[in-house]
């Protein structure tokens, strides 16, 4: 397997930055492949430009910003996203790394006139969602789970048709014990070694 | 009305700027009083930094005077318009990352003395959501629109359930001709003027 992490939060010290780490172990143990991008250390700037947005179409490799990202998203065959879920979706700092990176040449294609993408990453068969919740689970459902549904329906169209989803949340963080935290690494770190 | 009007869009000139344009002239002409936020042209920065991380939970979240100057009309708002282009079914990394920095203990919400979320944007009235989709109408609602569930739901959420909500939506508009885009403005206009 051909993992590529992409991890994004502020803190080194946080639940996400413990998160990642047992993501890595559980990767690294059962022999995996592995790429890491953590995005806050990289410097990555999240705000898509105006001039990528009036070239949003033309040949990806006029984009050298992004070119090592694309390599990347062509490598893996699992991607594997580590963020904090803040107003029920990813953080602004992985949202700019989909928006400026998963552009039309390495995501998708747009046929010319038409309007309905066609998907580039067919290589992915499965995307990994480790994330991290203030509020409880219900609160998660009201707001409609968006950053649940931007990974496994808006990115997972993009990849292979039989793509498989791996969702690893740990609710109520805000409030939850340190047992609840720790039982939610070892789970992490299980689950991760289990995937084939 | 106190009226904040917030645009996400880098180019401008772009169909979203002539849409912000509208909805503000309208809002005006009805009598409103309107604070437009171009948040691309104002250099917002979108990631919340460690620093701003680390002093979120604490008594003063902000740190940036920029984020102060903004969430001091987000206290006075009474109705919320935000404006973006809809990108991989949810809002611009810019305008997520202002609902993160802006939007922190205080000001978008509260924790009461056990933890909990509690409302404090209970002042706004109104909260409208206008935005232009790539995709048709039927694939967006197959992905699910997030950008508009984070509003709709995720704020309000905030606001309280006397809130209304208005939602206008352009989709395909890649293939839109310039009538479709002028019918969209009007109906922008239309529906802003009647607030």
């Amino acid at each position: 397997m051909k993992a590529l992490v992409v991890y994004a939060h502020p803190t080194p010290d946080s639940l996400c930055a413990a998160a990642r780490d047992r993501v890595l172990a559980g990767l690294a143990a059962a022999g995996h492949e592995v790429r890491l991008l953590d995005l806050y250390a990289d410097g990555f700037v999240p705000e898509l430009s105006s001039w990528e947005r009036e070239h949003h179409l033309d040949d990806p490799s006029t984009k050298p910003d992004i070119a090592a990202h694309a390599d990347h998203l062509r490598w893996c065959d699992t991607l594997v996203l580590v963020y904090p879920t803040w107003y029920s979706g990813q953080p602004a700092m992985l949202k700019g790394w989909i928006d400026r990176v998963w552009v039309r040449g390495v995501a998708y294609e747009l046929p010319e006139g038409g309007n309905r993408i066609r998907p580039l990453l067919q290589h992915i068969r499965r995307i990994v969602v480790v994330t991290t919740h203030g509020s409880p689970k219900w609160v998660n459902v009201v707001q409609g789970e968006g950053g649940k549904r931007v990974a496994f329906r808006s990115l997972r169209v993009l990849c292979s048709r039989r793509c498989r989803t791996t969702w690893l949340a740990l609710y109520g963080a805000d409030t939850g014990s340190h047992e609840l935290r720790t039982a939610f690494l070892d789970r992490v770190e299980r689950t991760v070694r289990s995937l084939r | 009305m106190q009226v904040l009007v917030v645009l996400a869009h880098p180019t401008a000139g772009s169909l979203n700027h002539a849409i912000a344009d509208r909805a503000c002239t309208a809002l005006r002409t009805a009598g409103h009083e309107v604070h437009l936020l171009d948040l691309y042209a104002l250099g917002f920065r979108a990631a919340m930094s460690a620093d701003e991380r680390a002093a979120y939970h604490t008594d003063q979240p902000i740190l940036d005077p920029l984020v102060r100057e903004h969430a001091q009309l987000v206290r006075t708002a009474e109705a919320f318009v935000f404006v973006y282009p809809t990108w991989w079914s949810s809002m611009p990394a810019v305008l997520k990352g202002w609902l993160e920095r802006v939007f922190v203990p205080g000001v978008g919400f509260k924790f009461n003395e056990a933890g909990k979320v509690r409302p404090a944007l209970g002042h706004v009235r109104r909260l409208v959501g206008i935005s232009t989709y790539g995709s048709p109408w039927p694939y967006v609602k197959a992905v699910n629109d997030n950008g508009r569930r984070t509003i709709m739901r995720t704020i309000r959420i905030n606001t309280g359930t006397f809130t209304r909500t208005n939602w206008l939506g352009l989709y395909a508009v890649d293939t839109a001709t310039a009538e479709q885009r002028e019918r969209f403005l009007e109906r922008v206009e239309r529906r802003m003027r009647s607030l």
